[in-house]
């Protein structure tokens, strides 16, 4: 009767985050004894922690170098022949970018610059469908949450 | 196992920069299945449900209004579009982001009604997809640590590691979250409770490829074979 019970209570909505939370808990824990193993070549480098933020540079940890159409930036691709000008516009910056940049010392982790924000499109050139991706994220988020407002679906004592 | 072993024949690739797209007789058919019912979906009309009321001869009728309706038809579209680049992308982290777009919309396409018990179904709904955007993206961090690559055309030549092995498990607790399948099909099956058919079957099956979609990636980095 125990295993009912527990199938009861897996069909009551208000129940699942829980039993989410604590499947996803136990899987977190057997991640403390999973044998860890890094590769060293990686496609997506930084730069080592706190370097750039010594060097008072604004971008960090994202500075790139190389200039907009004429120097390419420090940049390693998956596959180079689909991305033949690679780093050329990584170090492009929109006019609020400038703006911000100049202001802030820590314009590279704000929230204003990633994702989606006004940083985000230089980071990966050859990742560029990914960017497109999270902006849509963003957008139907946003229009979501303006709908649900504009039409009060959450007035509950009308429907009552 | 290699990638024609699981997907059949590799008709071509969509190259995009990194993000290289593939396409085998398996993905293909799948994502063209969605983009076929994406437009099916877009052409038709809701359903009515009419309930009969308690004491009375009278008929309750649900009807969608036109709001609600062009609101989860859009959503529905972009499901399904979602659904259909799901199927055929080549890119692990690009998964991702194609399941959690799916997650929202069908958290969007449910909140547009006007039902409490839905509502308050779709909220727990919510909680667990954005619970699952850790292991999500969590996974697919692991497994970039690891290989040093996303690219499933990449890694499926990487042998596996338990580190790849742990954060496959991870993508998939992940998948399992946002597309809601058993254990956590309770808030789901909860969120249907209401009017507008064709649309709540998007959900349904948007949830259904991509978690087939989601074991044939789990393969492809795993190679239990």
């Amino acid at each position: 009767m125990r295993l009912g019970r527990l199938w009861n209570s897996l069909a009551t909505p208000k129940n699942i985050p829980k039993v989410f939370s604590v499947i996803l808990a136990i899987a977190l824990m057997a991640g403390f004894v999973v044998p860890l193993t890094y590769d060293v070549n990686q496609l997506y480098l930084k730069p080592a922690p706190q370097a750039q933020v010594d060097d008072k540079d604004p971008f960090a940890p994202y500075n790139r170098g190389g200039s907009v159409l004429e120097e390419p930036a420090t940049y390693i691709s998956q596959y180079p022949q689909f991305a033949e000008k690679a780093g050329f516009i990584t170090s492009y910056l929109s006019p609020i970018a400038i703006g911000v940049s100049q202001t802030t010392l820590y314009f590279g982790t704000s929230i204003l610059s990633s994702p989606g924000g006004v940083i985000d499109e230089i980071l990966y050139y050859s990742r560029g469908f990914d960017t497109i991706l999270e902006s849509s994220i963003m957008l139907m988020a946003t229009i979501i949450a303006s709908w649900v407002a504009l039409h009060f679906t959450m007035r509950r004592k009308e429907e009552e | 196992m290699d990638l024609t072993t699981l997907g059949g024949q590799l008709l071509g690739i969509i190259p995009l920069g990194d993000i290289v797209l593939y396409v085998t007789t398996f993905n293909l058919f799948m994502s063209v299945a969605a983009l076929v019912f994406t437009v099916l979906i877009a052409m038709s009309r809701t359903e009515k449900q009419v309930e009969a009321q308690f004491g009375t001869l009278n008929d309750r009728e649900k009807k969608v209004s036109k709001d609600e309706f062009k609101i989860r038809r859009f959503l529905s579209i972009i499901c399904g579009i979602a659904t259909a680049g799901a199927m055929i992308t080549g890119d692990l982290f690009n998964f991702t982001l194609f399941v959690t777009l799916i997650g929202i919309v069908n958290i969007g396409i449910v909140s547009a009604v006007k039902e409490v018990d839905v509502l308050d179904s779709a909220f727990q709904y919510g909680i667990i997809a954005m619970l699952a955007t850790l292991p999500l993206f969590g996974g697919a961090a692991l497994i970039l640590g690891t290989t040093g690559t996303l690219s499933m055309l990449e890694i499926v030549n990487i042998p596996t590691t338990a580190m790849m092995l742990f954060g496959s498990i991870l993508l998939f607790i992940g998948v399992a979250g946002e597309s809601g399948v058993a254990p956590f099909f309770a808030t789901k099956a909860e969120m249907f409770r209401t009017a507008g058919s064709p649309f709540l079957v998007i959900i349904h099956l948007s949830s259904l490829l991509v978690i087939v979609r989601a074991i044939e990636i789990l393969l492809i980095i795993n190679k239990p074979f």
